[in-house]
């Protein structure tokens, strides 16, 4: 279960394998690819012909093991016949982003694999739905929140990395202001908004924020309250990722405390995606969400 | 003014709202729609369906973009050339682009649009996937559609059942068996709205299919959570009775007011969009 594998091949491996320089992003252009190959009856042989290499390179981004050069992509999906211009957009910058140094990079000290891989599916995901039941989801988290929530995480921490993890933290919400930013479609406990993270006036402040976060267009809050009772995701929280493309896979997104857990094979994806429907269902609606936390603010 | 609350209809136990229970293990036209259209809020039992369907029946994929198209054009129509301002979304479905709030908001901003699902979840796929304009606002009831009362009460929270109000139907009525009388059901709601008021339908029509393919889609929306009940082309026009037909009257939904560049195929959908005297 612990692994990425677009097609049960090539585990994605966590902090304890040696380091891997296949993001999932990779992974999934490439498994899309071989699809799409496939599909045109193309042999690895022809489709490395067009592009002047050999066929290991081929199978070497099929299952995600090098970055891909964008012209490379272009002139694939040409030879697969993929002509929508949609699709090839979309796959193009999947290819894009699998190359470019990512922002975080210089955070890569900090940073464990896995969840590098992360940021790289989270900039690249049309639509991002969580359910939480801890914290507040990172993308909607004040600096002083973050701040207490990684002084937890990092007790022995110098003071300038907890402050290098804030300063990551903030840098990844970006991502909400950016033209075409994701849709984010949050359903939280009601436990994330009772509980007090590094006092009463940083949670007060949290709570104001979201209310906030709440009435930008492409984000969506709602709380399951506890009147609620049980709920079917009693599990955790998690994270489900959606691209674009029209047959890359939704991933899941589970983090450990050491690892995460990445799921993109359709009968677990669906699983989860099951949960967060019915969550979605069960919850308040994002108005009644609104008028709840405000309430639970001054209860703070 | 926005508002996007549910109202959850109910609340005695006499007018207590038939909602569809959550389950992934039954097919649902909704789902199965979306996975036809290409979206991916589906499951495994839809998409199953789905094919099965479209095994029996190919056309039905282009039946399918094309009655989207038709929502587009008619609320377009609706809102541009009549000057509609006020429209009742019934079987809204999970949202795709050009949403009836969309469209019309496009045309003209301060656009109300009330949708109606009886299935919860739908209903916050649509809440969440939608952002109203600001100066108009959308609400949602989740209503069955044979709960005319629940809807009515509800829609007039935020529509005004004094001026001319849209009501759209798409792809809906064929979930409704003769024995609910979905007739009656019309006309209950176009009672409810005066004149000037407008009527859009679209419903799978019977005699667009031969009679294998209506026996086999049968086979299939027995396993459905809807069934699905085909009507031919006079059933659905009993549906306008009373009201005129705008150009060009009743047709297939590929037929009616198409625009350059609309898809190429035959449908077996019949549409119509109709003004209340």
């Amino acid at each position: 279960m612990n692994t990425v594998a677009p097609d049960g091949e090539q585990p994605f491996s966590g902090l304890d394998d040696p380091p891997v320089d296949a993001t999932v992003l990779r992974m999934l252009l490439g498994g899309q690819l071989r699809r799409l190959r496939e599909a045109a009856g193309v042999t690895p042989e022809q489709a490395a012909f067009k592009i002047r290499g050999s066929r290991s390179k081929i199978s070497r981004m099929e299952t995600g093991k090098v970055g891909f050069k964008v012209r490379d992509v272009a002139d694939l999906l040409t030879v697969y016949g993929v002509t929508d211009d949609q699709q090839r957009k979309a796959l193009l910058s999947l290819a894009r982003q699998s190359k470019n140094p990512n922002w975080w990079t210089k955070y890569s000290d900090i940073l464990p694999d896995w969840f590098e891989t992360y940021l790289g599916l989270e900039s690249a995901a049309t639509t991002i739905r969580s359910f939480e039941i801890q914290w507040v989801h990172a993308l909607f988290q004040t600096e002083d929140y973050a701040r207490a929530i990684t002084e937890l995480g990092h007790q022995t921490g110098l003071p300038d990395e907890i402050e290098r993890r804030v300063g990551l933290r903030v840098k990844r919400q970006e991502l909400l202001t950016r033209p075409g930013a994701p849709r984010i479609w949050s359903v939280m406990d009601e436990a994330v908004l009772r509980r007090p993270v590094g006092g009463a006036a940083v949670t007060r402040a949290q709570l104001g924020h979201l209310i906030e976060v709440a009435r930008m267009p492409q984000v969506t809050l709602q709380v399951v309250p506890f009147t609620h009772g049980g709920h079917a995701a009693a599990g955790g929280s998690f994270t489900v990722l959606r691209f674009a493309e029209l047959d890359l896979p939704d991933v899941v997104y589970i983090e450990q405390l050491t690892s995460a857990i990445y799921l993109d094979q359709r009968a677990d994806v669906e699983r989860y995606l099951e949960v967060v429907d019915q969550l979605s269902g069960a919850a308040l609606t994002p108005a009644a969400t609104a008028r709840f936390i405000e309430q639970v603010a001054r209860q703070t | 003014m926005t508002s996007d609350d549910t109202r959850v209809a109910g609340g005695g136990s006499a007018s207590r709202a038939r909602t569809l229970p959550f389950d992934t293990s039954v097919a649902h036209q909704a789902r199965m729609y979306d996975y036809v259209l290409g979206g991916k809020d589906n499951y495994a039992a839809d998409r199953k369906a789905a094919e099965a369907w479209l095994k029996i029946d190919p056309e039905a994929a282009f039946t399918a973009r094309a009655n989207r198209a038709f929502l587009g054009r008619a609320v377009r129509f609706l809102a541009g050339q009549v000057g509609i301002r006020q429209f009742l979304d019934i079987g809204t479905g999970i949202p795709t682009a050009d949403n009836t709030h969309q469209v019309a908001q496009a045309v003209a901003p301060a656009s109300r649009i009330v949708y109606v699902d009886y299935d919860p979840t739908v209903l916050a796929h649509a809440r969440a996937l939608v952002t109203s304009n600001q100066a108009g606002a959308t609400d949602y009831i989740v209503a069955d559609l044979r709960d005319t009362g629940v809807i009515l009460r509800q829609a007039a929270g935020l529509l005004n059942f004094t001026k001319p109000v849209a009501v759209t139907m798409l792809a809906v009525l064929h979930a409704i068996p003769d024995s609910d009388d979905p007739h009656a059901i019309v006309a209950t709601l176009m009672d409810a709205v005066p004149s000037g008021s407008y009527l859009a339908i679209s419903h799978g029509g019977s005699d667009l299919i031969p009679r294998e393919t209506r026996d086999g889609i049968k086979g299939v929306s027995d396993r459905m959570q809807q069934r699905i009940a085909y009507r031919d082309r006079d059933e659905v026009a009993r549906f306008f009775a009373g009201l005129d037909l705008a150009a060009p009257g009743l047709v297939r939904v590929e037929e009616w007011r198409p625009e350059p560049d609309g898809p190429a195929g035959r449908s077996s959908a019949w549409c119509a969009v109709g003004r209340k005297r």
